[in-house]
């Protein structure tokens, strides 16, 4: 079966669109949306407790796997971060600069402000390049394989590099 | 497996040579077949073509709107740095509101299942962005604004 739809992916394989209707008439089209279709497989599979087969425990890790859930994570951490930021701008007496001279008086050295740069600096540069690589993907190109990884490395060494360039501005 | 085999029954005129081997094996499985003749239907969405042009394109902007958001919160980052100022803070708070709330909404839909689960976590999501907005604004209003405070963070 397995070689049966291998062999028609090659492009040796001439389907003619007359043929090709035959199986289509076949078709009969449903009459619920693809979203009620999700929602009545998560309802029966919830509702009978069925396990989940793993999947994070044992699909092999790979770079672009990595990065995806980085890029997720990057994105859910600052979001979580400009938010809290609002809310304690709104909830907190007196203003910004007091608030940052107490750090500034709290602060053990340079290596440590040093340190603190470049740890808000990579998330936001790495989702930024991420997010770039993503807008590309967007436009239909860069999906080949040997290409993925290569503008993926090419986030993380860039990211590196300005997240260290942003700590030492 | 029967409707793919007399699918490929039905192509043979247009199979490449180089796929006889092919071919044999699948009249082979066609002769198995012959005892059942039943059709197999493929429950496929489709459109019919009453349904063309009638379809919401809501899912569609709404695409289009997450990546125009994205490219101006690029666009405004080098503008942070070169012409820091009310005239950036208000638009880059807005812009971090919306790319935020759209972000984070895609991320619940990822994993929250169940109508009324779904229903919950959008409202607490629109809450969470409509408060994060109003504390950046706020911020800007009455503080020293976004962009002078990453510089005075910076310049520690």
């Amino acid at each position: 079966m397995a070689l049966l739809l291998r062999s028609m992916a090659r492009p040796g394989f001439q389907v003619c669109r007359s043929q090709f209707g035959v199986l289509y008439r076949h078709a009969v089209p449903m009459g619920t949306t693809a979203k009620e279709e999700m929602n009545k497989f998560w309802d029966k599979n919830t509702r009978l407790n069925r396990p989940m087969s793993p999947h994070l425990t044992i699909y092999r890790w790979s770079i672009p796997m990595v990065m995806s859930i980085t890029f997720r994570g990057t994105g859910v951490g600052l979001s979580g971060g400009i938010s809290l930021f609002a809310v304690a701008a709104m909830v907190l007496p007196g203003n910004y600069p007091e608030y940052l001279d107490l750090i500034h008086s709290l602060s053990y050295g340079p290596q440590f402000l040093a340190f603190t740069k470049f740890a808000l600096a990579f998330p936001v540069s790495y989702h930024t390049l991420n997010g770039i690589r993503h807008l590309a993907w967007d436009t239909g190109k860069g999906f080949k394989i040997p290409e993925v990884y290569r503008s993926g490395y090419v986030v993380c060494a860039l990211s590196v590099l300005a997240s260290i360039g942003l700590a030492c501005l | 497996m029967a409707a793919l085999v007399r699918f490929g029954s039905v192509c043979h005129r247009g199979v490449n040579p180089l796929r006889s081997v092919l071919h044999a094996r699948l009249l082979v499985g066609q002769q198995r077949d012959a005892e059942r003749p039943y059709l197999l239907t493929a429950k496929i969405h489709t459109s019919t073509p009453s349904y063309s042009g009638s379809g919401s394109k809501a899912a569609s902007l709404h695409w289009t709107g997450e990546r125009l958001v994205s490219i101006i919160l690029l666009g405004l980052g080098p503008l942070a740095y070169f012409c820091p100022g009310p005239l950036v803070d208000y638009p880059l708070a807005a812009t971090l509101a919306l790319h935020g709330h759209w972000g984070l909404g895609q991320v619940l839909t990822d994993y929250v299942h169940g109508d009324a689960k779904i229903k919950v976590a959008n409202t607490s999501l629109f809450i969470l962005s409509t408060v994060t907005f109003a504390g950046l604004c706020y911020f800007n209003y009455n503080d020293v604004g976004i962009c002078k405070a990453v510089a005075l963070l910076w310049n520690k």
